[in-house]
């Protein structure tokens, strides 16, 4: 009998751990990047008409979000990358929206719905995003200070979450 | 060990067993489709063609295209990994080895590489291209827990139409599979009149 209770004990104890676990993945996530891969470089312009290079934030950690305004998944997470661009920007980050496909007027009637203070490049001929390991939209990548990949988040997140702005602050030289 | 073996069962994680649901959206009446197992849920959710059309009529294609992609039983799709199982196993999806049954025939389901290059060079502009590639779901694609992606996937039977899908992906080298059924194109708009 006493060999029963410890084995059932046992049992619930890893059932409770499994469970925890599955609980932990169900949240939100940002996947690591393993091999100090280099993100690619680019130019593009903004909708203010000013160049950004990826190459001009080394030293700073850089998150990258794809997206398209016929995206429904993009829209929904703008807001939160807004917010969480507000919390970032004080802290050193740099973030890009990089839209694939559309142009500035496109983006301007779109962000009167879905404002967004942080630049918004635009990859029109969606060149860059070829360049990327972009399969679907929205897909994020969070570049390290060196210029390398050190996570990315295929489809939306809640951006405002300090589980994920934790990670992207804790990149900071 | 037969209490053991109930603790066992009764620990089991809920999402080891498929589960589709069937729903219909009270507001605009399009049903929707959610499958679940294991690690994977993929949610199916009927477009209007007139919605179909109102996209791509926004940008060049021509109008042959743009009733052909209307009328081919498009949804909008959803697949994602949950990590219910608490892994971290990764989920591969490859929508070529996906099967439909209509009409007592089973086949593949439509894919977008093949079909964009399909039509004439004048039938799409370079940008019209980018939107159909961009907004079709991916062909092949692995979700790590917590990554989804959204986009549409076609069936290329006509509006109305009622067909079974058999879904399959990977769970780490895993082969999985699981069968949908009773799925409805939604009917075009003078059908609905």
């Amino acid at each position: 009998m006493m060999v029963i209770m410890f084995m059932m004990k046992q049992v619930f104890r890893a059932g409770v751990i499994l469970l925890l676990a599955g609980a932990c993945y169900a949240g939100q996530t940002l996947t690591p990047i393993p091999g100090n891969i280099p993100a690619p470089d680019f130019e593009l312009q903004d909708t203010e008409g000013n160049t950004h290079r990826l190459s001009d934030y080394r030293g700073t950690p850089v998150i990258i979000n794809f997206w398209t305004t016929w995206c429904p998944p993009c829209r929904e997470e703008i807001p939160s990358m807004n917010r969480a661009w507000h919390q970032l920007e004080r802290d050193g980050v740099v973030m890009l929206g990089i839209n694939m496909g559309e142009d500035e007027d496109t983006i301007f009637v779109f962000s009167a719905d879905y404002p967004a203070d942080f630049p918004m490049l635009m990859d029109q001929a969606g060149k860059v995003i070829d360049d990327y390991p972009v399969k679907g939209l929205p897909t994020t990548y969070v570049v390290a200070p060196d210029g390398t990949f050190a996570y990315r988040a295929i489809g939306g997140r809640e951006w405002d979450d300090a589980a994920l702005l934790d990670k992207v602050r804790a990149l900071r030289e | 060990m037969k209490p053991v073996l109930l603790m066992l069962f009764l620990l089991l994680p809920p999402a080891v067993m498929a589960d589709v649901t069937h729903t219909t959206n009270p507001d605009n009446g399009l049903q929707g489709w959610h499958f679940s197992d294991g690690d994977i849920e993929i949610e199916l959710v009927q477009r209007l063609p007139d919605q179909t059309r109102a996209l791509f009529m926004q940008h060049a294609f021509s109008s042959e295209v743009i009733e052909e992609l209307a009328t081919s039983c498009m949804f909008q799709t959803i697949i994602r990994n949950t990590g219910a199982s608490g892994s971290g196993q990764p989920v591969s999806v490859d929508l070529g080895e996906w099967r439909m049954q209509h009409a007592g025939s089973r086949g593949p389901i439509k894919l977008k590489e093949p079909w964009m290059a399909s039509w004439p060079e004048e039938a799409a502009d370079p940008a019209a291209r980018l939107v159909f590639r961009w907004g079709m779901f991916p062909t092949r694609q692995e979700f790590l827990p917590g990554d989804y992606n959204w986009g549409l996937t076609a069936f290329g039977i006509p509006p109305g139409s009622v067909f079974d899908l058999d879904v399959s992906w990977l769970e780490r080298d895993s082969s999985r599979t699981g069968k949908i059924t009773g799925i409805v194109c939604t009917p075009d708009v003078d059908a609905l009149q």
